[in-house]
């Protein structure tokens, strides 16, 4: 009798043995722009997710807590639009069972769906440079990308006193990022010694903008601020601009939108734009990702993408760290404990404890480039303070 | 920047946008005055005209001309798909028409994201520089638009005054059943007038593709903005279309260049209803008894 059930056991055991240990799967939820204007940060923030997600599989998944994980992404398009955001939202997390979300993008998107996100514990990586997406009361809110608080001072003091401006002129979407940004780059420029004189709003659907820029420069400006503008319509401003015969320079403070200028208004057009350069294209771990979401994508990738890479790379090790996919809390106190963890962007940690109370803003260095010939070169390095 | 030379500027603007208007609206109008069809789609055959010019121009380094027919020739064909197979069967039915239209808009629009994707492509210029008369900087791929389109709607009127099928088309605007017992085909006419109404869309999204960009979504505030004009012009007349269209876009430019885009929103639709409440059947529209 006992033999017998020896013999089971060993049965029992060869088969366990024998089966493949299959893996489970673990949803990645993208939560941006995937048609539209801002289509070009939404398709750098799905490019980042998949890429992260084939680094994993293609090593038979990721390692948690003793289980193996294939990632699969699941992305839905929020048209930059709150509601759809919250619709999309309420798909990822109720319908998908997802906890883990690369977005929302916009900071209106942003604002509608962070309570949500918030009370069902789901880990969100936003673009959104509202200073509300970062919050005690958002425990839960990440921010891979560099918004304009941090970056405009500097860059804005270093622009303006190099360029000599004193009289800004710049239109800006009319919703919360819009509004947002204004502000804070009035802000910065009056810092820096100059004025915004002129200072237009109007509807994302804008295609036409020559109107109001006639009306921007009756002003008699020195240079035009493209901060706050979707790569397309960066693209398409500084197109009509040089259209109506301004040869002035033209400062983009903020979010990369280099490639969709160059493509849009041409590169002569291009000439004397001042742009933030949020990563270095030059670095070889930049290099090599730019050259594979390039290949994979068959679009310039948008700067922005690496970060969201980099901040996916942080949470993958976070899992591992706290042994667990299921508790988000655990992953979450995981990943801001990694200070000077290698990523694509180089070493990384986290800010934001002073402006936010919340230390969940990725630290990573930022440049200044000017596009000479469609092509942009750093001419400035610069730090959370000051730019050289 | 002076007073003349912002309302110069101003002006050019606003011709510009306005020729685009009235193209949309002229094509727009056209269908309902012959067919009674409030063709929603209309904006969808725009975004159609403006990929055809994207990849034929674009791509196949077509002359630009050439571009503009093929656009025409090939949304006008498939227009006249559209009427015999989705709106044909609704021509007694304005309601169920309207819905018809509606749900094509979607169809085609949905199956543009699906085949060319979402993201907006940036179409060369015609021509490039700008035309400096003293203080007015006038750039040249959007004086080219206003001349297209100009041309374009002296040619489709040449056409509907001067020609056999044209006085065929006016007579069923006019009266149907008169114009049956005439012997007109309506079975013909029908068709013919969908065909020609989207290829006038497609011209205008063609002309429009170099100065903006191209994209899946790019038909709906034309389409917008053609709706309004024919209100304002009138519903079912081709002149109101002309009138409406570039009074419209003079307002919008005027009116986004004095006071800003937010309340050049409200003024435009704030003169609309103020036109219409002195003239509701719209400045040369014809009262319906």
């Amino acid at each position: 009798m006992i033999k017998r059930h020896k013999f089971a056991m060993l049965l029992c055991l060869g088969a366990g043995l024998s089966q493949p240990v299959s893996a489970e799967t673990l949803k990645l939820g993208v939560l941006a722009t995937l048609s539209g204007a801002g289509t070009a940060w939404g398709i750098s923030m799905q490019g980042a997710a998949e890429l992260a997600a084939e680094d994993v599989n293609s090593k038979g998944g990721l390692e948690v807590g003793g289980k193996k994980y294939n990632i699969e992404v699941v992305a839905y398009d929020d048209h930059y639009k709150a509601a759809d955001a919250l619709t999309a939202t309420n798909r990822l997390i109720f319908d998908d069972g997802i906890k883990y979300i690369v977005g929302p993008l916009g900071s209106a998107p942003s604002l509608a769906v962070l309570p949500v996100t918030t009370e069902n514990k789901a880990i969100t990586m936003t673009m959104a440079f509202t200073p509300k997406a970062l919050s005690p009361d958002f425990p839960f809110s990440f921010r891979p990308v560099i918004p304009t608080d941090i970056f405009s001072d500097p860059q804005i003091k270093w622009v303006a006193k190099r360029l000599g401006v004193k009289r800004v002129g710049a239109l800006f979407p009319n919703d919360e990022s819009g509004q947002q940004i204004a502000v804070v780059v009035e802000a910065a420029y009056e810092a820096a010694g100059a004025k915004m004189v002129s200072k237009e709003f109007f509807e994302r659907e804008r295609v036409d903008f020559v109107p109001l820029l006639t009306r921007v420069l009756a002003q008699n400006i020195d240079a035009f601020e493209l901060d706050g503008n979707s790569p397309q319509t960066a693209g398409l401003l500084v197109k009509q601009l040089r259209e109506l015969g301004f040869k002035g320079p033209i400062i983009r403070t903020g979010g990369d939108a280099t490639a969709d200028i160059v493509k849009i208004a041409g590169a002569e057009a291009s000439e004397r734009i001042y742009v933030h350069q949020s990563i270095d294209p030059s670095a070889p771990a930049m290099a090599a990702y730019t050259k594979r979401f390039e290949a994979k994508y068959k679009v310039p990738m948008n700067a922005f993408s690496p970060f969201f890479y980099a901040n996916i790379q942080l949470m993958f090790e976070a899992m591992k760290k706290a042994g667990t996919v299921a508790d988000t809390d655990k992953v979450r106190q995981q990943m801001l404990s990694l200070t000077g963890f290698e990523t694509v962007l180089g070493k990384v940690g986290w800010t934001g404890q002073e402006q936010w109370k919340s230390n969940q803003q990725l630290d990573a260095p930022y440049y200044i480039a000017v596009l000479k010939g469609g092509v942009a070169a750093i001419v400035a390095t610069c730090e959370r303070t000051r730019c050289e | 920047m002076d007073y003349a030379t912002l309302i110069g500027q101003a002006t050019l603007n606003g011709l510009v946008i306005g020729a685009m208007y009235m193209l949309m609206a002229v094509g727009f109008t056209l269908t309902f005055g012959i067919m009674r069809v409030v063709n929603f789609a209309h904006g969808e055959f725009y975004m159609l005209g403006a990929f055809t010019a994207f990849f034929t121009y674009a791509y196949w380094e077509i002359p630009f001309v050439v571009c503009l027919l093929i656009a025409a020739l090939t949304v006008g064909i498939l227009g006249v798909l559209v009427e015999g197979a989705l709106i044909q069967p609704f021509r007694d039915d304005e309601t169920s028409g309207m819905i018809a239209t509606l749900a094509i808009s979607v169809i085609i629009q949905n199956a543009a994201v699906l085949i060319w994707g979402p993201a907006p492509r940036p179409m060369p210029d015609i021509v490039q520089g700008t035309l400096m008369l003293g203080p007015f900087s006038f750039p040249w791929s959007r004086l080219v638009v206003i001349a297209a389109a100009v041309l374009i709607f002296v040619t489709f009127w040449l056409f509907m005054q001067g020609t056999r099928t044209g006085r065929a088309m006016r007579a069923v605007a006019q009266d149907k059943e008169t114009a049956l017992i005439q012997g007109i085909r309506i079975n013909a006419i029908y068709p013919l007038a969908f065909g020609m109404s989207v290829a006038l869309a497609a011209l205008a999204g063609a002309l429009m593709g170099p100065v903006f960009s191209v994209s899946p979504f790019i038909g709906l505030t034309p389409m917008l903005k053609a709706f309004v004009v024919v209100i304002l012009g009138g519903l079912g007349s081709v002149p109101g279309a002309v009138v409406g269209g570039i009074l419209l876009g003079l307002i919008e430019s005027f009116t986004a260049t004095m006071f800003g885009s937010l309340v050049s929103d409200i003024l435009q639709l704030l003169l609309v209803i103020m036109i219409l409440l002195v003239r509701p059947s719209g400045l040369l529209g014809q009262r319906e008894y």
